[in-house]
């Protein structure tokens, strides 16, 4: 014993901090100089005068702000995009809690096959999961295709280009994201709690409304506001299934930077919609928490 | 007998049986029927197929463009699978070993590529690249903002092994007379090294569907897989942009496979 603590002070102390510094310097630097500068640089962007022939200007305004703010299209889009986090996030909460619920709780051989199957859509890249929706929802596509012939429609549906199309391959492509913290939530929820409400004589659905939903919350808050995010700042599927009928800002962000050319421009749409998505989850959050709260 | 849990009734089970197999259906229905589609032997995409035939597999093989494209998309995904796992890793071990009260911290900061939006990233590392003069003359900035985005995904995989085993084992080898770098390949590295694999092939299918980035830091000429996807949907609609996609289906499901068979995919980590 008298030994082990001997040599345990002989030796070199073990480098706490500064000498082990070295290996995460490199990921620092990157995240500082290609991440954090260029963040605040899109400030510096928002603010610069627009320019004709090259992207932007060399003096400062803030026109940009007060231009898009004035101008009814802009705030429409805002408006529309706002709606669109909103209604996908309900929906693939809707359809999200009942799998995660099952996945959480299920000992089936087959749970990892359905982990796999929840995972999906996340691991296949964007493009592709839009395609696939365009090969089912498209005029002469699966879907309508098979309403024709089964004789249940007489014309087809418009199902792209539009918000409709827009919000189904959004789901798809974010439920992953709603499933997977509710899952984690579920799993920490002890079953006995369960049992010993319903032997008290509370039915099913009483305990899932009063005991599960409750302590769920932390994982519906989570998965929501990855969701909602993720949605105001989608890009492909919006384009691919939205057409021009369906914009949203970062469609018209892109639009500004690419085609338009105007940078300053996108960089104010750029910052005005991630403010008011802010501002959205932070009025969310404070919500959730104060019913997370009621619940304690 | 009245201590013992109620059955929930025959018609909620089934109902709720029923809406989680229609969430795995929808789930699942997109790819399913891209695969089907790529392996028809009709002209155009209709279903169901007309038939099964490997045909346009070969016209995909014979689409130079898209070759070019997967070639672009493989070399970029490498590079920043390399460099993403070199230094990945070594944030991870300074991150869950040294950092001490910082930890939470320096965590959250490796981690801010996965919180930031993607397309916001992009737009970001755009104006900041042409401010510098570096431009997107070069794969650089590509590169680049492919590595800070498959960056987080290494960093959680090989954090969340490293805590899982105790690092007295290291301190032991230590105590031992073992150098700190004979310590890191003999004892640190291989207790490491499923979470390490797991880190990398995550991060190099994450880069090969990254599209945002890629669509606005590529470079004149240069296109990657997803980008020359859209752009080939933008005119057509036939059945080789449904056997490209397979492939890229294929690819990042033979990942996932090889994933949970060697580590499980439990261990996977998201953020």
């Amino acid at each position: 014993m008298t030994h082990a603590v001997a040599t345990a002070t002989r030796l070199p102390r073990l480098p706490i901090g500064q000498r082990a510094f070295w290996l995460i310097a490199p990921a620092l630097v990157l995240i500082g100089v290609f991440l954090v500068l260029p963040y605040l640089n899109i400030v510096v962007m928002s603010l610069r005068e627009p320019a004709v022939g090259a992207p932007y200007g060399a003096g400062l305004t803030i026109g940009n702000y007060t231009r898009i703010l004035g101008d009814g299209y802009f705030l429409g889009v805002l408006a529309d995009t706002l709606l669109l986090g909103f209604t996908t996030t309900v929906i693939c909460l809707l359809l999200g809690y009942p799998v995660a619920y099952h996945l959480a709780r299920t000992t089936s051989r087959y749970q990892s096959l359905l982990y796999v199957l929840v995972l999906s859509p996340l691991l296949v890249g964007v493009v592709v999961r839009s395609f696939g929706w365009l090969i089912l929802l498209s005029g002469n596509g699966v879907v309508n295709r098979a309403l024709l012939d089964l004789g249940l429609l007489e014309t087809g549906l418009q199902l792209i280009n539009n918000r409709l199309g827009v919000t189904i391959a959004l789901v798809h492509v974010f439920l992953p994201f709603m499933i997977l913290p509710l899952i984690g939530v579920i799993q920490s929820i002890d079953p006995v709690l369960e049992t010993a409400g319903q032997s008290l004589g509370a039915s099913r659905l009483m305990v899932f409304w009063r005991l599960v939903l409750p302590l769920s919350w932390p994982g519906i808050q989570a998965g929501s506001i990855l969701v909602f995010v993720l949605t105001l700042s989608a890009y492909v599927t919006p384009v691919m299934l939205g057409g021009a009928q369906m914009k949203t800002m970062s469609v018209l962000v892109v639009q500004n930077l690419i085609d338009n050319f105007q940078w300053p421009t996108g960089a104010a749409l750029a910052l005005i919609l991630s403010a008011c998505g802010l501002v959205a989850v932070a009025v969310y959050a404070r919500l959730t928490s104060l019913l997370m709260k009621g619940v304690q | 007998m009245s201590g013992a849990p109620r059955r929930r009734s025959g018609v909620g089970r089934l109902l709720a049986t029923l809406w989680i197999l229609a969430v795995y259906v929808f789930l699942m229905l997109p790819i399913v029927m891209i695969v089907l589609m790529s392996l028809n032997a009709g002209e155009i995409l209709a279903f169901p197929p007309q038939g099964l035939s490997l045909r346009w597999f070969v016209a995909l093989f014979n689409n130079e463009a898209f070759m070019r494209a997967i070639g672009t998309s493989v070399l970029v995904a490498g590079i920043a699978m390399l460099v993403s796992t070199v230094v990945g890793t070594a944030a991870a071990l300074y991150v869950v070993r040294h950092a001490g009260r910082l930890r939470e911290g320096l965590r959250l900061v490796l981690l801010l590529p996965l919180m930031l939006p993607e397309i916001l990233t992009a737009i970001a590392l755009l104006f900041f690249l042409y401010a510098t003069g570096i431009g997107t003359r070069t794969m650089f900035g590509l590169v680049v903002g492919h590595i800070l985005v498959t960056l987080p995904y290494v960093f959680t995989n090989v954090a969340s092994s490293l805590f899982n085993y105790d690092a007295s084992i290291e301190q032991a080898a230590r105590s031992l007379g073992a150098t700190p770098a004979v310590t890191f390949r003999r004892v640190t590295l291989p207790l490491i090294k499923p979470g390490i694999i797991t880190g990398a092939l995550f991060a190099f299918v994450i880069s090969f569907d990254l599209f945002n980035m890629s669509l606005l830091l590529k470079g004149i000429g240069m296109t990657t897989l997803p980008l020359q996807l859209f752009d080939y949907l933008r005119w057509d609609f036939d059945p080789t942009a449904a056997a490209v996609s397979t492939v890229s289906i294929l690819l990042t499901f033979g990942v996932v496979f090889w994933i949970d068979r060697v580590v499980g995919l439990r261990s996977l980590r998201f953020g």
